[in-house]
């Protein structure tokens, strides 16, 4: 079971992580990426525990924008993992 | 009658003494813990404070814990801040880390009396009144009628001329209480979506300035709470009032509602999807938390429990494991609780996966546990105080010199 359901829209765009970030109670961030929903993907995980959330969005939003999308790259972050 | 730590290997002169020790631990990646180093820790950690020496700036009065960051206040009216920083949160005009207490240097000509940590926010209120925010304004939570983030503080012009005596930070706004001879009120600006502003039956996305919460205009209250998306207040005649996101997955609340309750509270605290309260007589009381100790093994959460009970679906559980001990402090971080109990001990339980409960492992815990913070002798002379950020804890014991007690 996710610890929440969160819309889209809720989420940030982060620029570094190249993906969508939502606040963990752990003090990191759920993040999903763009190519995670363009393939259906609705858990966004945090990479420091064991928790994660259930994105709420339209798959259709983001098929659209694949032509001129590149591939997201790894989403491994530099962030430590306990 | 002194019993510090040093006591037996000294002749026991003022300068000896420690009148402060400061323990930390639990998630640590960010710098958080002040230990220094970049990682968890499962078990209290003693931190080497230089800036405490009472004669530089005094003792921390108060300590505000957000999502990875933390601010002390120190008995001198000056502002330490430390941890994640990458939203200018720690206010020292840049948006950097820092792992060890730094000066928030913009208040040196201020004295600062109150302070919140959100998740990614802070806010700092002078004894003239005044408010100043730093850190993510990018949903209003700064309340500078924009949604431009600073990393150093900025005074809230809104409340220019007014009397400000709290600030709440929550994970995407703050609440304000403002207490003049004119008015007496709380104020919400930031995101309002999951109702946590109180300033609107409609769904509000966000407001860049403050905006009276509904509902508590004849109430005089005492105490404002924000985490998470939750928002609460105290009154002075001992009433919770909740606001903001449901407790226990149930529907968002959008105006302060009091919670129904046959005993008054003097304290509390509140979390991501939990409140404490505590009672005259030492008791502690929940509400919410069905996550509380079962967060680790998400197939044990039982989020349909108090479906039934009131009008906000939720009801108040006293606190079982503490034995009857009473409880003299409580503090709530994301989805872990603490308590100090009138002898002396610091009690924790909930999500555990951090080491946020001081336990020396990860376990969650449903019923309070004790920590260890070495072997310090508890006196009449020491005062325990147990502060929780999102996924980790500190506390503070203070030894008062015999004079300062009354
Ligand atoms: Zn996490």
């Amino acid at each position: 079971m996710s610890y929440d359901d969160v819309e889209i829209e809720d989420m940030e765009w982060n620029e570094e992580l190249q993906a969508y970030t939502y606040p963990c109670p752990c003090g990191d961030l759920f993040q999903i990426t763009k190519e995670d929903l363009r393939l259906g993907e609705e858990i966004a995980r945090c990479p420091s525990c064991s928790l994660y959330i259930t994105v709420i969005y339209n798959i259709e939003d983001f098929l659209d924008k694949k032509s001129n999308e590149k591939l997201e790259p790894s989403k491994q972050q530099p962030v430590a993992v306990a | 009658m002194e019993e510090t730590e040093k006591a037996e290997s000294s002749t026991n002169t003022k300068q000896e003494e420690e009148p402060q020790q400061v323990w930390s631990w639990g998630a640590g990646t960010d710098g958080q813990l002040g230990t220094t180093r970049l990682e968890d820790e499962h078990s209290p950690q003693l931190l080497k404070l230089s800036f405490l020496s009472p004669e530089s700036v005094g003792r921390i009065s108060m300590l505000a814990c957000g999502g990875a960051h933390v601010l002390a206040l120190t008995s001198g009216g000056k502002v330490f801040s430390w941890g994640r920083g990458s939203s200018g949160q720690l206010g020292h005009g840049q948006m950097v880390n820092y792992l060890y207490p730094k000066p928030v240097t913009f208040f040196d000509s201020y004295s600062i009396i109150h302070i919140s940590a959100g998740w990614s926010h802070s806010g700092f209120v002078s004894d003239s009144g005044c408010l100043f925010t730093c850190g993510d304004g990018t949903f209003g939570q700064l309340g500078h009628g924009d949604y431009r983030s600073h990393c150093s503080p900025v005074k809230v012009s809104y409340f220019v001329n007014k009397n400000v005596e709290q600030i709440a930070c929550g994970m995407r706004h703050s609440l304000v209480l403002l207490k003049d001879c004119l008015e007496d009120q709380v104020y919400g600006f930031g995101s309002g979506k999951r109702g946590q502003l109180g300033i609107s039956k409609d769904r509000i996305r966000s407001v860049s300035l403050p905006q009276v919460t509904n509902g508590l205009e004849d109430v005089e209250i005492v105490g404002i709470y924000a985490n998470g998306d939750c928002s609460a207040a105290l009154s002075a005649d001992g009433y919770l009032y909740t606001w903001g996101r449901g407790f226990n997955s149930t529907s968002d609340v959008h105006c302060p509602q009091y919670v129904p309750s046959s005993t008054s509270f003097c304290q509390a605290a509140l979390g991501w999807s939990h409140a404490l309260v505590l009672t005259g007589d030492g008791e502690v009381f929940m509400l919410g938390g069905s996550h509380h100790g079962t967060l680790s093994d998400l197939e044990k959460m039982s989020p349909a429990r108090h479906l039934s009970a009131n009008s906000s679906g939720v009801a108040l559980e006293k606190v079982s494991g503490l034995d009857g001990v009473k409880v003299g402090q409580i503090a709530a971080g994301a989805e872990h609780s603490a308590v100090v109990t009138e002898n002396g001990a610091i009690m924790t339980w909930g999500w555990g996966e951090h080491g946020q409960l001081g336990s020396g492992n990860t376990s969650d815990q449903t019923d309070p546990v004790a920590v260890n913070v070495g072997d310090e002798v508890q006196n009449k002379n020491t005062q325990l105080e147990v502060y929780c950020g999102s996924g980790f804890t500190y506390a503070i014991s203070t030894t008062y010199l015999p004079s300062e007690t009354c």
